[in-house]
């Protein structure tokens, strides 16, 4: 039972970690960036670039990130930006994104599945369980993660600017707040979380072109039924991804596969704001 | 079928020309073109059949749907697995098909429930149909032996067809659909499509069913799928999870998107031209395709959003110089029937204890009133008063939190704003509220829907609305526009047209919201003519918000002052408008008001 409690906290947090870029996009600019799945590949495959050229496995994180910024600035300024007015088109123009990065993976790595060197390895004994030391790290890395974005968002001016943004974007930019650089800046920052995703999961499976897509439909979801807050956002993948665990376990994987974008679905039509409080 | 096609407009006999040729393309094309690029096409003319009907629902009603391959896979397992398992004969072969069409709109039908719920989020349904695919993919892949699981089924006894009959069926039956859907698209019912798109709201407000609509083009396009799919697997003899998958469903939309969405001939094209190209490069240059591919599409969506198929068909016409078709134009004239006048007996309107609140905060308490045929009722009342969430929740069964509304005695209880309507509400809103990419003529048509049910196949040359819609039309020069795209009319005409549009509905109990603002001097007499003529002649019931004292006091019957979200007066012309409690409460002076209140 011991060893389900650990999956569901560890399973939260790797689903937290894929998310949060994700929110903070669709938060601030009210669409979804279905190349989050396509961010998340490069990250995987920064993370296997650092595995071939024999570096510290550590290294391909910052790497991953800094992949992830630079292609999401420029993705934001030549793709996002002509589209703010047209939601359902950013998320088909960014779905597209996502396939040419894939492709371009493809094209560079070629198809096949690939592993990577993982920083840390073996066991530690938790709750009576040998449970897996790297699992347990994410766990740190998501209170990290979530612990540091609240810091920004609280504590910094561009936090306040980002929150002012989110809450009423006309009204923000009427008390002259620069809402085109927050989009800028949050896209950007959304992409460098989603590359840094991907390296932090790869070492629990493998990397191959499409890794990302299962990632994103779940991530999307878990977005939609967040709304626009961390908060309800932490609290949904505990529940969500709690559930799928749970599934996953007594019942069956495939149907474990389904209960994210299931439950996210049927919680939506009921719940239309879903997690969030309003 | 002759007389039909004599009667026809030279619109439709271009189509049906232009259909009778591309029938005989399709005859001849399996003689002139190499065995394997007709073995291809086969294949893409049935995923162009997928296409249009993705087009129709995204490209006209504005539905954007990932779920589509769930359909087509629905239809190909059916055959797949009826062959599989049960062996071929003609018996078996007719109840797959059945069935797989049944299950496939049932499915469809299904989703609409979902997704057209009231209170459900319009981003809803493409979350439906992004989930729907990847249940169905999964269920698919659980089935062991009985699906194939991941690797599917081939190798089944198949229909025994040749290669050519197999071209001619799918070429066949991709014109005639691609041809329904162009008579349907353009018929007076398929405006419908673009109106949902561009204002659904309007839409409930002019009596028109648009979740049963939208469900009903939903099952339509997902028996088309699924009969596709079904084609593909008996002609494929393959069937594996990736064609029901949510990567062969986003396919569909790029292709449609690429081609031209809301074209018909765009998505037919473009489905056709890439599937057929990625036939021949799979072997040499898959990947690099998909890139291209990948990034036309980002391209085509953010620089070029209505596609390749407009911008050819506009360098076309600069070519030939020949002017863009001209929409025709109806004729007006009187409705017939519609100069009656209601009952002057009764009550047509009564409220009791109406009251509304969001959270703690209440802006409707208590309101109990009764409105008589043939009044003219005007609701004043400063700003935050609660006039226009009075006028919400006499028009939409969910809006209030407590009390009874009751329209010619019919109690409205949680009824949609569809279902008000068909009581004889009425409702213009405070800002025109209209379908700007559609014509005047159309937007009035559509509100005639209720009454005259509008031709599937045809455009009717005329148009009958009743006397007082006419009158309004003519007054503030609308006929002149009949042919004019309502988004290049002024903020006035907008006005107007609302106004005309609700008055086309013959309305019992009609509910303004600020009929006039933006209107000029002249016209706003004139409009307040029209409606006291309708008051007094026809006997309805008008519910007018208004804050120009100066009109209220000439056209009101009977003004209610509402303050606070409480009925503070109700009395005569004479008796509200120059007492000295409206004064007070336009003045704004708190204490005043409670006292007299009291």
């Amino acid at each position: 039972m011991s060893a389900q409690l650990l999956d569901i906290i560890s399973s939260a947090a790797i689903f937290y970690i894929v998310a949060a870029g994700l929110l903070i996009v669709f938060g601030v600019m009210k669409i979804i960036n279905f190349a989050h799945g396509g961010f998340l590949t490069i990250g995987g495959y920064a993370a296997l670039v650092t595995t071939e050229l024999g570096l510290n496995p550590w290294l391909a994180l910052p790497l991953a990130a800094l992949t992830g910024l630079v292609i999401g600035a420029l993705v934001e300024h030549f793709v996002v930006r002509p589209l703010y007015a047209r939601p359902l088109d950013a998320i088909l123009a960014t779905w597209g994104l996502g396939i040419v990065i894939g492709q371009l993976i493809t094209i560079a790595f070629g198809r096949e599945v690939q592993f990577v060197q993982s920083p840390v390895k073996g066991t530690t004994s938790l709750l009576g369980e040998d449970y897996s030391l790297y699992r347990l790290l994410l766990v740190i890395g998501a209170l990290v993660l979530a612990a540091g974005l609240a810091a920004i968002l609280q504590g910094t001016r561009l936090g306040l600017m980002t929150r002012a943004v989110i809450m009423n974007e006309s009204l923000a930019r009427g008390l002259g707040i620069n809402s085109g650089l927050v989009r800028f800046a949050s896209f950007s920052v959304g992409s460098a979380l989603a590359s840094l995703a991907g390296a932090l999961i790869t070492p629990l499976s493998s990397v191959d072109p499409n890794m990302g897509v299962p990632w994103l439909v779940n991530a999307f979801m878990l977005v939609l039924v967040s709304g626009t807050s961390l908060v309800s956002l932490a609290i949904a993948t505990v529940v969500l991804g709690g559930a799928q665990v749970l599934i996953s376990a007594f019942w069956s994987p495939i149907l474990g596969s389904l209960t994210i974008v299931v439950l996210a679905a049927v919680i939506l039509r009921i719940r239309p704001q879903g997690f969030a409080r309003e | 079928m002759n007389r039909v096609l004599l009667s026809a407009s030279p619109q439709l006999r271009k189509i049906l020309g232009l259909a009778l040729l591309a029938l005989l393309a399709v005859g001849v094309a399996p003689f002139l073109l190499d065995i394997y690029t007709v073995n291809i096409l086969v294949r893409s003319l049935l995923y162009a059949c997928v296409a249009l009907t993705v087009d129709i629902l995204w490209g006209y009603t504005g539905i954007l749907t990932f779920g589509q391959s769930a359909f087509f896979g629905i239809g190909a397992y059916a055959c797949g697995l009826a062959f599989s398992h049960l062996g071929l004969s003609p018996t078996v072969a007719i109840l797959a098909f059945v069935g797989g069409l049944a299950v496939a709109a049932a499915t469809a039908a299904l989703v609409g429930w979902l997704a057209f719920g009231y209170g459900v989020s319009p981003i809803y349904v493409s979350v439906v149909t992004l989930v729907l695919p990847i249940v169905v993919t999964q269920i698919l892949f659980s089935g062991g032996t009985f699906t194939g699981s991941s690797s599917g089924l081939s190798g089944f006894d198949t229909v025994d067809l040749d290669l050519e009959t197999w071209f001619w069926i799918a070429g066949g039956a991709l014109v005639i659909l691609t041809t329904a859907a162009w008579i349907f698209v353009r018929s007076d019912a398929g405006r419908l499509l673009v109106a949902i798109r561009e204002n659904e709201q309007r839409c409930e407000y002019l009596g028109i069913n648009t979740s049963l609509l939208k469900t009903m083009i939903l099952v339509a396009a997902a028996l088309v799928a699924a009969a596709a799919g079904y084609a593909y697997a008996a002609y494929t003899d393959v069937i594996a999870p990736e064609l029901a998958g949510f990567v062969f469903g986003t396919e569909l939309v790029i292709w449609v998107a690429l081609g031209g969405r809301g074209t018909l001939i765009g998505p037919v094209v473009g489905a056709i031209v890439i599937d057929l190209v990625s036939a021949y490069l799979s072997g040499s240059l898959p990947f690099v395709w998909k890139l291209v591919i990948g990034l036309a599409f980002v391209l085509v969506i953010v620089v070029l959003p209505q596609g390749f198929v407009p911008l050819l068909r506009k360098g076309w016409r600069r070519l030939s110089r020949s002017a863009p078709p001209a929409e025709p134009i109806s004729a007006l004239r009187p409705a017939p029937g519609a100069s009656r006048r209601h009952s002057t007996a009764g009550t047509s309107l009564a409220l009791q204890h109406v009251s509304r609140h969001y959270g703690s905060l209440k802006v409707l308490a208590g309101i109990d009133l009764s409105v008589r045929p043939g009044e003219l009722l005007s609701l004043v009342g400063p700003n935050g008063a609660g006039k226009t969430t009075l006028i919400r929740c006499i028009a939409d069964g969910h809006e209030r939190s407590g009390g009874r509304v009751l329209v010619q005695g019919n109690d409205i209880g949680r009824r949609s704003p569809q279902r008000c309507v068909a009581f004889g509400i009425g409702r213009k809103f405070q800002t025109a509220n209209v379908f700007e990419t559609l014509t005047v003529a159309e937007c009035l048509r559509l509100a005639r829907h209720r009454l005259e049910r509008p031709s599937w196949w045809a455009r009717g040359s005329t148009l009958s609305v009743p006397e007082a819609a006419l009158n309004v039309i003519s007054a503030t020069g609308l006929d002149r526009e009949l042919g004019a795209a309502v988004t290049h009319l002024s903020h006035g005409m907008k006005q107007a047209l609302e106004l005309a549009m609700v008055l086309a509905l013959e309305p019992s109990v009609l509910l303004l919201d600020e009929p006039t603002a933006g209107l000029t001097k002249p016209e706003r007499a004139l409009i307040g003519g029209i409606l006291t003529t309708l008051a007094r002649e026809h006997a309805l019931s008008i519910l007018l918000v208004e804050h120009d004292l100066d009109f209220v006091r000439e056209i009101s019957s009977r003004v209610v002052v509402l303050h606070q979200g409480r009925i503070v007066l109700d009395g005569t012309v004479a008796e509200v408008v120059d007492s000295a409690l409206v004064r007070t409460i336009y003045a704004g002076e708190e204490h005043a008001v409670t006292g007299a209140a009291r």
